[in-house]
């Protein structure tokens, strides 16, 4: 009986892996093809995968276009993995960087960074550290305030809550100041958008979401052992401070390089591990890499979404992409608290 | 394999829940700790388990004390049945089970070997829950968690098998089962139980050796014979009770309600 289960676990899983990256490619290439000019999906999708020539003017739009999908799916493979660490250490299914508040603390931190160095808006990396150092405090304001309310998951969310909407207040008022700097509207930052991330910064955010999946990934049993509770996995012998530490560390950052280019996107954190674990187990070694798809899945729909309504609303300019997600992630929120109240 | 304590202390900040343990147990022995709510049971069976650690005094296993182990080989020599395992993340049954056999794999190791799942298989078919194996943890009664909690603890197939309050939450015929079982086990393993629990008559049916713990303190230890008297229970328990022997066992009942004694409960 377990070894056919487990066979069927690996199944599922290589699966889902298979399913997912073909859904990723697809929408990859309809992302890259949609725009103000619309190009032929199979013309894309042969250029870039397989080198064929197009015209100069088509090619240039295509690498435009593809920091764009870069920015969507590595930033929402960042926020879910974000999410996912987050649940685990809280053993709290409600858990994500932006119901937790840590998105909102990081934003401000990049604010008021940009405020104190008006040059921090060029060279981005250097916002990463600024945001860590916002989204590390933003989960210790929370994990504070909801011990003093008792510590429960629920508290734990309201806390998120209310450190979520002080900080998005004084991020709001910090970015209204420094409008003239950003040279882009502040809303992008409020509430994410993927427009306005360029070439050169593609590196940061591939280079630290790759290494730090990887990572993730090394750690399955702490992270599993940790699951149900602390003094199961110390008698497995791994030390839990260590495994929540780290896993913090690993979630800041993560919303760190998201918040410093492409701004605030709510709730991939929250509905990607979620989707990932109905569809492998809550085995981290599965549920993570599961998880870092999804994530990106969801945010390059998310932002194909902005295009297409932008395409055919013939507004000016784009809607934020945190727009959408919230459209989406929040009835997906009030699911899984009302499911949980039942329970 | 052999346990030994001696003279151990330890304190959750300023207040003390274990005052000078000593005893020792051997292999094959089944020893019940037991005592009121609060004697320190269960912080006993956690200082054994390494996961709380004494101010004073240390624990041998066969002659070295439990800091000079790393921590990953006592995770194969020790296993602790801990009641308050976390469900609040949804898992299965299986990948709950999984977990236990870590202590024997590499850290980075991805594959689970046969030899892993063929354990799982074995005890699950022993203690009779291979059914639930794919079910989620969170969705089972405390029965079914029970015989989980002791079957994770199994497949961990440890030297030191610590389990706190295994009958909990079970019925009759699975309490004996899973007594039975841990008792069988123990023999032809030659390992090391140790066992808090309430129930004093299954003490007296399943006990090599009884501990009885009052506010931290072993106030006797013997074979349940020796142990199992009435000014003993009455002093440590502060009820009123008769013991009477059925097939040479001791049943021990409550005689009294308790406002009839002048309880201070």
């Amino acid at each position: 009986m377990a070894t056919p289960l487990y066979r069927r676990k690996v199944e599922h899983f290589l699966i889902s892996i298979y399913l997912l990256s073909l859904i990723i490619i697809i929408t990859f290439v309809i992302s890259i093809s949609i725009g103000p000019a619309m190009f032929d999906p199979v013309k894309v999708f042969n250029a870039i995968f397989f080198g064929y020539p197009v015209e100069t003017n088509v090619k240039v739009i295509i690498l435009l276009r593809l920091s764009r999908a870069f920015a969507a799916l590595l930033s929402g493979a960042s926020l879910a993995l974000a999410g996912l660490l987050m649940q685990t250490i809280t053993r709290n299914p409600l858990a994500d960087p932006y119901i937790f508040g840590l998105s909102s603390t990081a934003l401000t931190a990049v604010a008021i960074g940009i405020i104190l160095t008006p040059s921090l808006m060029v060279y981005r990396q250097y916002l990463i550290v600024v945001a860590f150092l916002g989204a590390i405090t933003g989960y210790i304001l929370t994990l504070s305030l909801s011990k003093l309310g008792g510590g429960s998951s629920f508290t734990m969310v309201l806390a998120g809550i209310a450190i979520a909407s002080l900080f998005s207040g004084i991020s709001h008022i910090l970015l209204y100041v420094v409008q003239q700097v950003i040279k882009t509207p502040y809303v992008y930052f409020l509430m994410g958008s993927a427009s306005t991330v360029l070439q050169k910064d593609i590196p940061f955010l591939v280079i630290p979401t790759i290494v730090l999946t990887i990572i993730a990934i090394a750690l399955f049993k702490p992270l599993n052992s940790y699951l149900y509770g602390d003094e199961y996995a110390k008698q497995l012998g791994f030390n839990p401070t260590l495994i929540r530490d780290l896993s913090a560390f690993i979630s800041a950052f993560l919303t760190a390089i998201t918040i410093a280019f492409v701004g605030i996107i709510g709730f991939i954190g929250l509905a990607a591990p979620h989707i990932a674990r109905f569809l492998a187990g809550s085995d981290h070694r599965f549920s993570i890499p599961i998880t870092v798809l999804v994530g990106a899945l969801l945010t390059l729909i998310a932002d194909v979404i902005v295009k297409l309504i932008s395409i055919y609303s013939g507004a000016v300019g784009e809607l934020p992409l945190g727009v959408v997600t919230a459209v989406i992630g929040a009835p997906f929120l009030a699911y899984l608290i009302i499911k949980r109240v039942r329970e | 394999m052999k346990i030994v304590v001696e003279r151990v202390e330890v304190w959750y900040n300023s207040v003390q829940a274990l005052k000078n343990i000593s005893f020792r147990v051997g292999e094959g022995e089944v020893t019940f700790v037991i005592g009121p709510n609060g004697a320190g049971k269960s912080t006993l069976l956690k200082t054994i388990a390494s996961i709380v650690k004494p101010r004073v005094g240390a624990i041998y296993i066969d002659g070295k004390t439990i800091s000079m182990y790393n921590s990953r080989d006592l995770g194969k020599i020790i296993s602790y049945v801990d009641p308050q395992i976390s469900r609040s993340i949804p898992s299965t049954v299986l990948e709950f089970l999984i977990t236990a056999r870590y202590p024997y794999q590499p850290l980075l190791s991805f594959k689970i070997s046969r030899q892993d799942l063929d354990v799982i298989e074995k005890i699950s078919k022993q203690l009779n829950i291979e059914h639930l194996l794919n079910r989620r943890l969170d969705q089972l009664s405390n029965g079914e968690f029970q015989r989980i909690i002791i079957a994770r603890a199994l497949i961990q197939n440890p030297k030191v098998l610590l389990l706190d309050e295994p009958s909990a939450f079970l019925d009759l015929r699975y309490k004996l089962e899973i007594l039975d079982y841990i008792k069988k086990i123990t023999q032809q393993n030659r390992i090391v139980s140790i066992v808090a629990i309430h129930d004093l008559y299954l003490a007296s049916l399943y006990a090599d050796k009884v501990i009885v713990l009052e506010n931290g303190e072993i106030i006797a230890i013997g074979t349940p014979d020796e142990v199992f008297n009435r000014e003993l229970l009455e002093k440590v328990y502060k009820v009123k009770i008769a013991i009477t022997n059925l097939n040479r066992r001791k049943i021990i009942i409550p005689i009294e309600p308790l406002e009839k004694i002048g309880s201070t409960l």
